[in-house]
């Protein structure tokens, strides 16, 4: 469903990827890792084309969104996408956030659009939370009313920029656990994460980043248990 | 010795309150065209076109590089001259004022654009939403929250702006002020009573902004 061709970025001078290709595979559930500064957020936001590749080429369904004239907005609206800032826009109640693409972007009238999104919000928990203000939500919260604003756009695949990097300890289950569910439904996911428990549980592969380079690219399985390069094998011997 | 007589300048009080009118409709309407030409402005200096990005810049210094005396009596005399159009003395001010407020308006909101934290945008982004329903429904309302203070200010400095009309002869409070003087040989007096009147005006804008600006809060 996505796949990245040779993909370089430049900020300035310095080289932040340096040609990576891969492909995820519909259903698939990617977890990209990696120490920081490897570049595994700005791969996962070339994806959508956040950041532009300098060179290189990403295709969506086998067609290529960086070159020639793409609805760029159209593709995004294929792909869900969370940050670990959360972004909601605080000057909108939860539902408002979750419901105002769907009702601005894909045109669905303002009845349906609640029915939708109060169905999402259910969905991460927070089904008595549609009327506050995100400025009055915990962290942990925050991120769930962020993942049920992307699955009201009904995408075909959900990017995860380190979903529980800005939360407090306690609150990073709750994430987690709804992210989890999410991967059951056999949503195509990329997530860069640091929790490598996590990815362990719940990734069908994983994209090792080191500088710049994709190092490894294994099922989760043989990764964890014994990844095949050593910078690899260092990686994960400090942080398991 | 008496030192002030408003003896005498009582029957032309209600005269100068009348003013009061006239200085309310210069300063809203001014207001009201200003903000929009400055928010359309502030779009222009942080949008993608760089002729609209330099046009807009250039327009704001020149604005702010010139004296609003000036400007106010250029367009009103300098139009007349060339275009053959007789201006009225509320048409000179009001578009003296919009032009002049809109290049101050725009740096406000050009700023409050700025300050947007940029998640915000590509949270919008990664919904697939168009730029423009970006700046309007999230980025704008956001920006504005912040500038609030910023155009009160702006708002206050109108009120008082506005009396510059007086020296083209519209009858605001200022002007009915000298008015008064003239024809009783008292100076003093009238000027405190416009004095006083501007004054209310400003503290009334300052008092509204504070409780907007406590409910905004509460969100």
């Amino acid at each position: 469903m996505i796949r990245l061709e040779n993909i370089h970025k430049f900020f300035g001078a310095h080289e932040v990827l340096k040609g990576i290709t891969g492909e995820i595979p519909q259903g698939e559930v990617l977890a990209i890792i990696g120490p920081s500064g490897s570049g595994k957020s700005t791969l996962l936001r070339s994806i959508n084309l956040l950041e532009v590749p300098t060179e290189g080429k990403v295709f969506i369904d086998g067609e290529c969104i960086n070159e020639g004239r793409v609805n760029i907005e159209n593709v995004r609206t294929k792909m869900g996408m969370v940050f670990q800032q959360f972004n909601l826009f605080p000057h909108m109640t939860t539902l408002e956030n979750v419901i105002y693409a769907p009702m601005k972007v894909k045109k669905i009238p303002r009845k349906k659009a609640e029915v939708l999104g109060k169905a999402m919000l259910k969905k991460v928990g927070l089904a008595d939370k549609h009327k506050t203000y995100p400025p009055h939500l915990s962290g942990g919260q925050k991120q769930r009313a962020a993942i049920a604003r992307a699955l009201a756009m009904e995408p075909e695949a959900m990017l995860f920029d380190e979903p529980t990097s800005a939360l407090d300890p306690e609150m990073v289950k709750e994430v987690l656990n709804v992210i989890k569910g999410l991967a059951h439904t056999g949503m195509t996911m990329v997530i860069v994460t640091h929790e490598m428990g996590f990815a362990r549980e719940v990734a069908d592969r994983v994209w090792f980043l080191e500088d710049g380079i994709l190092v490894e690219d294994s099922p989760s399985k043989a990764f964890f248990k014994a990844p095949t390069s050593p910078r690899a094998r260092e990686f994960l011997e400090k942080v398991l | 010795m008496i030192l002030l007589d408003f003896e005498r300048i009582w029957p032309s009080v209600p005269y100068i309150l009348e003013g009061v009118q006239v200085t309310l409709a210069y300063t809203s309407v001014s207001l009201f065209f200003g903000f929009l030409w400055g928010t359309v402005l502030a779009l222009f200096k942080v949008g993608h076109i760089s002729s609209l990005r330099w046009l807009s810049s250039f327009y704001t210094s020149l604005f702010r590089g010139t004296p609003l005396l000036l400007q106010l009596t250029v367009i009103y005399f300098a139009t007349p001259q060339l275009t053959g159009y007789m201006i009225s003395i509320w048409e000179a001010g009001i578009i003296t004022f919009t032009l002049n407020s809109g290049a101050y308006v725009s740096e406000h909101i050009r700023a409050g654009i700025n300050s947007v934290d940029k998640g915000q945008k590509e949270a919008a982004l990664s919904l697939g939403i168009p730029y423009h329903l970006i700046m309007k429904d999230i980025v704008l309302p956001q920006a504005l929250r912040t500038i609030l203070p910023s155009l009160v200010n702006e708002a206050i400095d109108l009120v008082k702006e506005s009396s510059l009309i007086s020296v083209i002869g519209g009858a605001d409070i200022l002007r009915r002020a000298n008015i008064v003087s003239s024809e009783t040989y008292l100076y003093f007096e009238p000027l405190l009573i416009a004095g006083f009147l501007y004054y209310i005006l400003v503290m009334i804008l300052t008092f509204a902004a504070k409780i907007l600006e406590k409910k905004l809060k509460t969100i």
